[in-house]
């Protein structure tokens, strides 16, 4: 083979003016400038389809559930509770808008770290001489820039209402009980609610109780008797005075105490600031680990699917109880060690303890590993996401 | 957090460099087949380069292996001066480049896809996006929806966005794919107006009869490595070539020449007689021939060298040495 020189080619013209002479935009730099993010944000926004599909779940099923139950209400006020409320609140924070606020985070995430590569844009993004580190950081201050608010609207409609629409009274055990009442106070109350006290309110007495004489002796309407647990033995009811009904109801009271101290009409603004921070928490952990996930696998579905089965299946599954052999395996999962985040007038999450809150016996972690555990997931996928990027064949 | 400027750190030479491109030993493999083997490519500035080849001949990894789009595994390379991938970004800054198939984002305009473009490089940038938006004709449907564009758009598109960055080097793979006749004739002429200004612009292409027409020199690559480079009429004028000879009595002509040292080559037609002479065939030997054939009593009315084409000398070069091999 012969391979002829280019000695003879025509001479060389004199180059165009370099490009703007001292180029200066730190190119070669990891740190993405604002036009970077400013233009990533842009695509992300424009993507009708995904930003419909985020927003109807993480809005769209809170404000059609909320909608539905303030209709229904103002329909059917007897038949139908108050839309809002404390009761409301936690169960749409802690079961809706935790769980689905990270699972739209985490397809965000997916979308951001995946399409320049399967929609053809990278290769002339790494054609432009822009560090490949800096194009991958660019994503996440755009994508944090669209979840953060994106979740923050849904938990603000549902602070809203649940505020706005919370019940007037304090429905405990079906009797509707001021709210806010000290023990003393909730005695006194109970002693002038004697019949709705000793028929709805739950107690267990023993059968050689004196009490339960005057239990048996107050009639519940439509042949429902009181809640009350009764021994063997039980004695035959005799006639009771006013004020032993009325002390029985006050020792009934008292024994409910430490469950209706912790029932609110609405929820607190503490609270409310405190849950609004931990679901963002989660999300943008979610949209970090779908990033990375994504990067790292060059594609959007199957990292979209792994996040959801962990969130829906996964973690409930491994946090309910500890296994002994698996048990840092549990706590090293992300949705285990944010929920000990949780904010104490929340129920849990998954099932399990949080917070050192007493209910079933979940994994339990403490709150320098669960730091770790969380640090740890965001660090670890950026790392890998990053790292792929930077090494792959564009 | 330090960061750089690229005059500072660019080697002292770089612009006085007389190459855009120039590549030494350069070898990619994948796994056992070596898809660029040792390329030598000298890319002189201020020229349009044809960089010419079969399917899977190694093309397009090349320029991938140039931009830093996948790594080298042996060899050394620099664009525009700045040994690469040491200064890739410095020397990327001044390079726009189309590999393959030009794809944007779909869900956005094309200017929006350019704004995207532009963000990465340097801040003027932005500033040009009209104008190079005006000049591959695509200002009037830029604020369309890239998934409405046909193939020749998105290669304008492509184009545009090579623009961007006021490149000294454009590299541009199969950039006529998808144009009609007319967008043909307008990359044409838009490569040619780029070379005036000074600029280099590296053209891979199967189109050959396009690239002929376009570029000033050419590198032939088959199997990975290049087989032939340098400037194409130089190139044509080292090949084989015919000699068509318009006379009064061709069968008469003919069996003069059949006699001397070209008489294999003889052949007539309808046309009259022609000739196949050997590469680096001196002039001489058509004066000669015309001597011949007026004492032989012929009246030569005219004596024309016809060289090959590129295409069919692409085709005899790379058939050559397939069937060598």
């Amino acid at each position: 083979m012969t391979i002829s020189t280019v000695a003879d080619a025509p001479p060389p013209i004199p180059a165009a003016p370099d490009a703007g002479g001292r180029v200066t935009d730190h190119r070669g730099s990891w740190v993405p400038n604002g036009a970077m993010i400013a233009t990533r944000f842009m695509e992300l926004r424009k993507r009708r389809g995904l930003m419909a599909a985020l927003i109807l779940v993480n809005i769209g099923i809170p404000v059609v559930f909320l909608t539905v139950r303030l209709i229904a209400h103002a329909v059917a006020p007897h038949s139908y509770g108050p839309a809002g409320g404390y009761d409301i609140f936690s169960s749409m924070v802690a079961g809706v808008l935790f769980i689905f606020g990270f699972i739209v985070a985490a397809t965000l995430g997916c979308t951001a770290g995946s399409v320049d590569l399967t929609e053809g844009m990278f290769r002339h993004l790494v054609v432009t001489g822009r560090s490949r580190l800096a194009l991958y950081l660019a994503r996440i201050p755009a994508g944090l820039a669209i979840i953060v608010p994106l979740v923050a609207v849904g938990f603000a409609f549902v602070c809203t209402v649940c505020v706005l629409a919370a019940p007037t009274q304090l429905s405990f055990n079906n009797v509707n009980v001021p709210v806010g009442l000290s023990k003393p106070a909730l005695e006194t109350w109970a002693a002038g609610h004697v019949d709705e006290v000793i028929c709805n309110f739950g107690f267990n007495i023993g059968p050689n109780s004196d009490l339960l004489q005057v239990v048996n002796s107050v009639p519940c309407g439509g042949g429902n008797g009181p809640s009350v647990k009764v021994g063997p033995g039980a004695p035959t009811s005799t006639p009771v005075s006013r004020a032993q009904v009325e002390d029985a109801a006050r020792q009934i009271a008292a024994l409910n105490y430490t469950d209706y101290s912790g029932r609110f009409l609405s929820p607190s603004n503490s609270l409310m600031v405190k849950s609004g921070l931990w679901i963002e928490l989660y999300a943008a952990v979610g949209f970090l680990i779908g990033l990375g996930l994504s990067s790292l696998m060059g594609q959007r579905t199957v990292p979209v699917i792994l996040l959801i089965v962990l969130e829906i299946v996964l973690t409930p599954l491994l946090s309910h109880s500890p296994i002994t052999h698996l048990i840092n395996l549990q706590r090293a999962l992300v949705g285990i060690a944010v929920t000990h985040f949780e904010p104490g007038g929340l129920p849990s999450v998954f099932g399990g303890t949080h917070n050192g809150a007493t209910g079933m016996a979940g994994v339990t972690e403490s709150t320098t590993v669960a730091i770790c555990v969380v640090v740890g997931w965001i660090i670890v996928w950026t790392a890998l996401g990053a790292w792929r990027m930077v090494k792959r064949d564009a | 957090m330090s960061t750089i400027t690229i005059d500072e750190v660019a080697p002292p030479n770089a612009a006085d460099s007389q190459w855009a491109v120039e590549t030494h030993g350069l070898t990619k493999r994948f796994k056992d087949n070596v898809a660029v083997d040792g390329v030598e490519l000298l890319v002189p500035r201020g020229c349009a380069f044809g960089y010419l080849g079969p399917n899977g001949a190694g093309k397009t990894t090349l320029i991938r292996v140039l931009l830093g789009l996948t790594h080298a595994d042996a060899g050394s390379m620099s664009l525009l001066g700045y040994p690469v991938p040491h200064h890739r970004d410095q020397a990327l800054a001044r390079i726009g480049a189309i590999v393959d198939e030009p794809r944007f984002h779909g869900h956005l305009t094309g200017r929006q896809n350019l704004h995207i473009l532009a963000a990465a490089r340097e801040p003027a940038a932005r500033g040009r996006i009209d104008a190079s938006l005006e000049r591959v004709g695509m200002i009037q449907r830029a604020d369309d929806k890239v998934s409405k564009y046909s193939m020749g758009m998105r290669q304008r598109l492509g184009v545009a966005a090579c623009l961007l960055g006021d490149p000294q080097l454009l590299i541009l793979d199969e950039p006529m794919n998808g144009l009609d006749p007319g967008g043909m004739l307008e990359m044409r002429e838009m490569i040619t107006s780029l070379v005036a200004e000074g600029r280099t612009v590296v053209l891979s292409s199967h189109l050959l009869d396009e690239v002929e027409r376009t570029c000033d020199a050419v590198a032939i690559v088959d199997r990975g490595k290049v087989i032939r480079q340098g400037p194409i009429a130089g190139l044509l004028a080292d090949s084989a070539f015919d000699l068509q000879i318009d006379c009064s009595t061709p069968d008469r002509a003919g069996t003069l020449l059949a006699g001397t040292q070209w008489g294999t080559g003889v052949e007539v037609g309808p046309d009259g007689l022609r000739v196949s002479l050997a590469p680096g065939t001196e002039r001489a030997v058509v004066a000669e021939m015309n001597r011949l054939l007026v004492e032989g009593g012929v009246s030569v009315y005219r004596l024309q060298e016809v060289h090959a084409s590129l295409e069919s000398w692409f085709l005899e070069v790379t058939t050559r040495l397939g069937a060598g091999q």
